[in-house]
């Protein structure tokens, strides 16, 4: 094989021993050839100027540090979530049962979270809305009775004097009155059985009755 | 005067034979194992106590290519601190994800391939740093430190200088090969590039460095020649 000048390239680009040294039998012959080789091994002289290969004990030191801190850092991240592991390491008897077992107990949980919230969330709805429930409504009817029947008591007492009194326009006028009260208490009343709970309701009834108990008050003094 | 313009003491010329092929001097021949493309029993040992987390291990593989690791940073990062910055930050990285070495290559190539990514992360950091503070600098020009004497101290920052010039590739490929002595195909493993890419970006890396280093017309007074 004879190599030539436009060899040359190519074999310092990739080329053979064999072609390396048959370029150099070249270059022996051929000053431009030579020039090129020299200066291209030259280059390879000068990279080892670059080479510094001194041990350096301090920069391990300091690498050994930052390592151990390192592997504690990880150690101290992996012991955080260690129990997460822990369930590996089990047979699949007993990770089925584990896991089944978790199962039970956010069930369980779900459904005692529940059934509070249920019962909370109704007393305090209770407590918000206008609607009573059946215990204090048992008390306020009562009360409500009993309110009525001293009014109705006190009715009692007036129409003497308002029947008596007949054809004089303020008694006709408290009379009317009256009637328009009872009207609207009887109407209040019939709602009210309807919605016993409507505590709107009973606020609207009693304040009839107050009305009513006022104009009985006035037709009483009048009498006086 | 040296072809390339540099001048060399006398004797210092190296034969041809020497820096060809399998003839030139392989990593192996300054390690207990070779850093080639497939991993070796040491090799994989070496990695599997580092897997295991042994210290002894990651101080092993200091003790082998520690010394090789810290001057290609130097090369790469021209400055002592910031190769030494780059070492350790680079047997951090070893250690984090050592895990997800699997034994495709070789465990020195892998952490080469590390070096050689965390040295370009620091430079591009470097770079971000003074484009903030708005200096008026290359951006890829690096920092030259003065270091101690060696042979050819003139000779070394005229290279120095030259291969600061070189695209990062080529920078890469000529460090590794012609000063740190490994083969193309660890190269080719480290950068992620084929070998014959390898060998191309160093065939034009030293001819960059040839036109570069070339002495002036007619400023030839003769030398080593």
């Amino acid at each position: 094989m004879s190599i030539h000048c436009e060899d040359r390239e190519r074999i310092f680009l990739d080329g053979t021993p064999e072609e390396w040294l048959e370029l150099e039998l070249h270059a022996a012959s051929c000053e431009a050839c030579a020039k090129e080789l020299r200066a291209w091994q030259e280059l390879s002289v000068a990279a080892t100027e670059l080479r510094n290969h001194q041990e350096d004990p301090a920069l391990w030191t300091r690498i050994a540090v930052s390592l151990a801190e390192q592997t504690a850092q990880n150690a101290a991240r992996e012991n955080r979530w260690a129990f997460l592991r822990f369930g590996w390491r089990l047979p699949l008897v007993w990770q089925t049962a584990l896991a089944a077992a978790v199962v039970l107990v956010f069930t369980l949980s779900g459904a005692y979270l529940y059934v509070q919230h249920q019962r909370t969330g109704n007393a305090g709805n209770t407590a918000k809305n206008p609607f009573l429930n059946d215990r204090t409504l048992a008390e306020v009817e009562r009360t409500e009775n009993a309110y009525m029947q001293a009014i109705d008591k006190l009715a009692g007492e007036a129409k003497p004097q308002l029947d008596a009194a007949a054809g004089s326009p303020l008694m006709d006028s408290y009379r009317e009155k009256l009637l328009v009260l009872d009207s609207a208490i009887d109407e209040l009343r019939s709602q009210e059985g309807q919605n016993p709970s409507n505590a709107h309701l009973r606020y609207q009834l009693l304040a009839m009755y107050r009305e009513k108990q006022g104009t009985l008050q006035e037709i009483l003094e009048t009498k006086q | 005067m040296g072809a390339v313009g540099l001048t060399l003491a006398a004797g210092h010329r190296i034969s041809p034979l020497q820096r060809v092929g399998e003839s030139r001097v392989q990593p192996s021949e300054t390690g207990s194992f070779s850093s080639a493309g497939a991993a070796r029993p040491e090799d994989l040992a070496l990695a599997a106590a580092c897997q295991r987390g042994e210290l002894q291990a990651y101080e092993q593989l200091y003790r082998l290519q520690g010394a090789r690791m810290k001057n290609l940073a130097r090369n790469l990062l021209g400055t002592q601190s910031d190769a030494e910055d780059a070492v350790q930050e680079t047997f951090l990285k070893v250690q984090r994800s050592i895990a997800s070495f699997r034994g495709q290559s070789s465990f020195v190539t892998w952490t080469f391939r590390i070096l050689v990514n965390t040295c370009h992360d620091m430079r591009r950091r470097r770079v971000r740093r003074k484009e903030n503070a708005t200096e008026e600098t290359s951006a890829d020009a690096m920092p030259v430190e003065v270091r101690a004497a060696g042979a050819h101290p003139a000779l070394r920052l005229a290279l120095e200088r030259a291969i600061a010039t070189l695209t990062r590739h080529q920078r890469d490929v000529f460090l590794l090969y012609e000063v740190e002595g490994f083969r193309h195909a660890e190269i080719a493993g480290m950068l992620e590039i084929t070998e014959t890419a390898s060998k191309n970006t160093l065939f034009n890396a030293k001819k960059n460095l040839r036109q570069l280093l070339a002495p002036p017309r007619g400023s030839q007074l003769g030398g080593a020649e």
